[in-house]
């Protein structure tokens, strides 16, 4: 059972705490884009959360064959892009040709933003976060949860202001991009005193 | 972009690297700025990195025949993304072997930067090769000024050095250099570059 909550705990963390987004600023532009075009935000999150538990999954089995190949240790970050990038199109190809298949209404609504939900740097990034921080299978599951849900969290935080970022009444030079960054700015530093780590 | 029969050089130039300025305009590949380039020597090893993934990647996807569904397209672009990270990443870190260790995971996270996801189709890989090429080519020139600049004055903002050459600064910014000031810094630059291009528009007119 505490091990149960410890798992909670770890992604609990990373949603409020060590969000990817706002305390290592990790796939901002998409963050910017999604919460621009609001009208597919609640698929978006779903795929986005599901890429990022599957992807957490192989992410682990990955990490041993890499560890059990023989590559040396200062290595491995030449080839473990490679390796992360080959698992997250194999996951990619296999729901698109799932949802083809089976769901064909759905697929054709999703294909739209399917590819900014799976292939962006949150999902890459968690990968290598996991591989950083986790020794055993439930830690990456449960890592890859929270990074799916804190990355939801970031969107919908910069969502809910959309209009007043971009309000007319906004000085035009600010209006927009610029005033959203330094929104993100200032929820980020509030999640910086909050998780007071370093990054990287 | 737009037609090149009606634009002069000197417009494409202008267009390419200021008005559609990829870190400042379109919000392009903003984390490793946000995070990495707190100094000027990170930022140019970020400018470095990015150009070289970057132009490497667009130019092999330009390759892939549009007539493959964007969807499955783009996981093309990635991979070929992923297979030029491994040379770069042997040449960076055997010229700079700090390097890697600095940019930690936002080295490889460049092989997804959102220039490769989100404008390869909607702007460079459905021109005409030569007019891709000098787009691209301008377009990173553009990004590489920016987060030089950035670095650059982050550096001096910050922590009172340049390169590690000391100002004597009458007041040190020390939030600038953590992420949370590297998004509020960006978004000033924005913000003046905004300005800018407005006064440009005003005298222009």
């Amino acid at each position: 059972m505490s091990e149960l909550f410890r798992l909670i705990s770890i992604s609990l963390v990373l949603i409020f705490v060590e969000n990817t987004v706002f305390t290592k600023a990790i796939d901002t532009s998409t963050l910017i884009s999604v919460s621009r075009n609001r009208k597919n935000i609640f698929g978006f999150w779903l795929c986005a959360v599901y890429f990022s538990v599957v992807t957490g999954f192989l992410g682990f089995f990955a990490d041993k064959f890499l560890l059990e190949s023989g590559i040396k240790n200062e290595q491995t970050y030449i080839y473990q892009p490679f390796v992360y990038v080959a698992i997250l199109g194999v996951v990619y190809i296999i729901t698109l040709l799932i949802l083809w298949k089976f769901f064909y209404k759905k697929f054709l609504k999703i294909k739209k933003f399917i590819h900014l939900s799976a292939l962006n740097c949150a999902i890459l990034g968690a990968m290598f976060l996991n591989s950083q921080n986790c020794t055993m299978l439930s830690e990456y599951i449960f890592r890859g949860i929270g990074t799916g849900l804190g990355f939801m969290f970031a969107i919908y935080i910069t969502a809910i202001v959309y209009d007043r970022l971009h309000d007319a009444s906004v000085p035009y030079c600010f209006r927009g991009y610029p005033l959203t960054l330094i929104y993100i700015g200032i929820i980020s530093m509030a999640f910086y005193g909050l998780a007071s780590t370093t990054v990287r | 972009m737009n037609n090149p029969k009606k634009e002069s050089l000197s417009s494409v130039i202008y267009n390419s690297m200021v008005r559609n300025n990829l870190v400042l305009v379109l919000g392009t590949a903003i984390a490793p700025v946000i995070v990495v380039a707190n100094t000027l020597k990170n930022a140019a090893i970020l400018a470095l990195t990015f150009s070289v993934i970057t132009f490497f990647t667009m130019l092999l996807s330009s390759f892939i025949p549009q007539k493959l569904v964007y969807t499955v397209r783009v996981i093309i672009y990635i991979a070929i993304g992923a297979l030029v990270y491994v040379p770069t990443a042997i040449i960076i870190s055997s010229l700079f072997p700090q390097a890697l260790q600095n940019m930690g995971i936002y080295f490889p996270l460049l092989i997804t930067n959102s220039f490769i996801i989100f404008h390869s189709d909607t702007a460079f890989l459905t021109e005409k090769k030569g007019r891709m090429m000098l787009d691209l080519i301008l377009g990173i020139i553009g990004y590489d000024i920016v987060v030089l600049i950035f670095g650059l004055i982050r550096e001096i903002i910050s922590t009172g050095e340049i390169n590690g050459n000391v100002i004597t600064l009458p007041i040190l910014f020390k939030a600038f250099y953590q992420p949370f000031g590297g998004f509020i810094l960006l978004g000033i630059f924005a913000a003046v570059l905004r300005g800018i291009l407005l006064l440009i528009k005003k005298v222009s007119n």
